[in-house]
């Protein structure tokens, strides 16, 4: 009888997946038509997008020059070769590119957009909010940032000579994956916070900027320092975790495992805080 | 130049700051968490030589340089370029063609209005920190008003120094509409080659024979180099004339820009 009136279980379960391969399809679609978009206003503005991702670029490299010109008078750095500190810089700049690359809206959620009232169109569109603010927002500056990443690990890893292990390529891109998601996690909680206040974008920079302690080996730090990097904002995971993993191989459960667990539980978390900002919300518009 | 017509100016900006105080408190600890990744760093750096002394720098040098150098860059640090460029971008500049005050004075203080609240709310408690803390590294005091002194006036030309360069780059949104990417590259730029990561003694010989008469050193190195004591009084004197000539020029070059481009300006808008 009860058959009669319900769908069977696997019909139902069978709907699901229907509907969130809609869902899922519905969202590719639309990240293609923001994308176009996006692509119109870079020719438009070619010089423009081009000196950013420029600028990111050359930026960082006063950075590694630092780092030399630290080597001048030392040959290690708490058990670490120029080599090593090189190759754990670049690291630590992939997730947090690859997060400035596709999340760079949630600055301006926390800035300015929730203070100037114009936060509300995205609550006007039938699309998920936070879907919506990710998917406007594509920064090619962080390609700088990226690229930057990108050269200094190949260049430190080539110099060391080393040869990483089928493992470690799968963790490695596991890592950044994760790292990528610890970035955006805790951007989003900051941001959500502009919600309730308004503008938290000075917040979500102190929260932000403590991701520059992550750039070097975290051991030279104190203990509060250490614990704070590695336990409450987890950015020590985006960089001299993994990277000291892919150095030496040891401690994968650690150095990769704790990676994906603050990773998602960072993106857990912002969606969690940014679902009840959205329905503590008030306009600041007129 | 009527100097009171530019008085409101200051008190306007101690009102901005004071609205906005979360604002700059967030970007101060943003700064503090820098300054502590490079104490780190060089305390590592630090016990890996054999002498305890780098370029004759010791630790306890290099500690008082580091925090020195931070409070400096923050304190003198502009936004000259990001308000003159947002303004040429979305036009309000031809407002400031209308009014009868000078457009650079107003600015200039507009922000010493900001820099009056920093004073007081950083600045006293950061310097009274390290004084402290030298003293508790040697048991001796090593506090000297008269360098203190010195090191304020040093501190506000290198402000002059960098609010005028800051200016003729911000005047480069004319040419360019998205001057954020140059705004960050011009940052990392400055700090490195003014001595704000690293003193300008640790380049090579070739390169600090240059850097010492470039107009980056005139920005922090030279305040932060006063404050520290290792300087003779020539080499202080030497330095500040160089900071004044670096100032007065990019003066001159700020007005020469402005009139020119004045002159062949549209704006829409506005």
């Amino acid at each position: 009888m009860t058959e009669a009136r319900n769908p069977s279980v696997p019909a139902r379960v069978g709907t699901a997946v229907r509907r969130t391969g809609h869902r899922i399809r519905r969202f590719f679609r639309l990240y293609r038509i923001f994308i176009s978009q996006f692509l119109k206003r870079l020719v438009e503005y070619r010089i423009d997008f081009l000196t950013g991702a420029f600028a990111f670029f050359f930026g960082q490299l006063f950075n590694v020059l630092f780092v030399f010109l630290i080597f001048e008078n030392i040959t290690e750095l708490d058990g670490w070769s120029l080599q090593h500190i090189i190759f754990i810089y670049g690291f630590s700049l992939i997730p947090r590119g690859i997060d400035h690359l596709y999340a760079d809206n949630l600055w301006k959620v926390a800035y300015f957009l929730v203070r100037k009232g114009d936060f509300d169109k995205y609550l006007t569109r039938p699309i998920d909010p936070l879907l919506h603010v990710l998917m406007e927002g594509f920064e090619p500056d962080a390609l700088g940032e990226l690229l930057t990443g990108i050269i200094l690990v190949i260049a430190a890893g080539t110099s060391l000579g080393l040869e990483l292990t089928a493992a470690q390529w799968l963790l490695g891109a596991v890592a950044v994956a994760a790292g990528t998601l610890i970035y955006t996690g805790i951007k989003i909680i900051f941001a959500s916070a502009a919600l309730w206040i308004k503008r938290s974008g000075s917040l979500l920079h102190m929260v932000y900027m403590t991701s520059d302690f992550v750039k070097y080996p975290v051991s030279i730090y104190n203990a509060f320092i250490r614990t704070l990097v590695t336990y409450v904002i987890p950015f020590a995971f985006t960089s001299f975790y993994p990277a000291s993993y892919l150095l030496t191989g040891k401690d994968p459960l650690f150095c990769v495992g704790g990676t994906v667990i603050a990773g998602i539980t960072a993106v857990c978390l912002g969606r969690f805080i940014w679902t009840r900002g959205i329905n503590a919300y008030e306009s600041a518009g007129s | 130049m009527k100097i009171k017509a530019y008085l409101p100016f200051i008190s306007g900006g101690i009102q901005s700051q004071l609205a906005y105080k979360w604002n700059f408190f967030g970007f101060f600890i943003g700064e503090i968490f820098f300054t502590f990744v490079m104490y780190y760093l060089w305390k590592a750096v630090f016990l890996h030589t054999d002498t305890g002394i780098i370029n004759g720098f010791t630790i306890l040098d290099m500690t008082v340089y580091i925090f020195v150098s931070n409070i400096t860059q923050f304190l003198t640090g502009t936004d000259a370029s990001y308000a003159i460029g947002e303004e040429i971008v979305d036009g309000s500049v031809s407002m400031r063609m209308i009014k009868p005050v000078s457009y650079d004075i107003s600015l200039l203080f507009n922000e010493i209005g900001t820099k009056v609240v920093l004073l007081v709310l950083i600045m006293i408690p950061v310097f009274t920190g390290i004084e402290i803390f030298r003293y508790a590294q040697t048991g001796a005091i090593a506090f000297s008003a008269s360098r203190l002194g010195v090191y304020l006036v040093s501190s506000i030309l290198s402000y002059l120094v960098l609010f005028y360069f800051d200016l003729c780059f911000g005047f480069l949104a004319f040419v360019l509409k998205n001057l954020w990417g140059f705004n960050l590259l011009k940052g990392s730029i400055v700090r490195f080659l003014s001595g704000g990561m690293i003193p300008l003694v640790f380049f090579p010989a070739w390169a600090l024979g240059i850097l010492r008469f470039l107009p980056f050193s005139s920005m922090c190195y030279t305040p932060v180099m006063i404050y520290t004591g290792n300087w003779s009084a020539a080499q202080t004197l030497a330095s500040m004339a160089l900071q004044l000539f670096w100032a007065i020029a990019f003066w001159l070059l700020s007005r020469a820009i402005w009139n020119t481009t004045v002159k062949r300006l549209t704006v829409q808008g506005g």
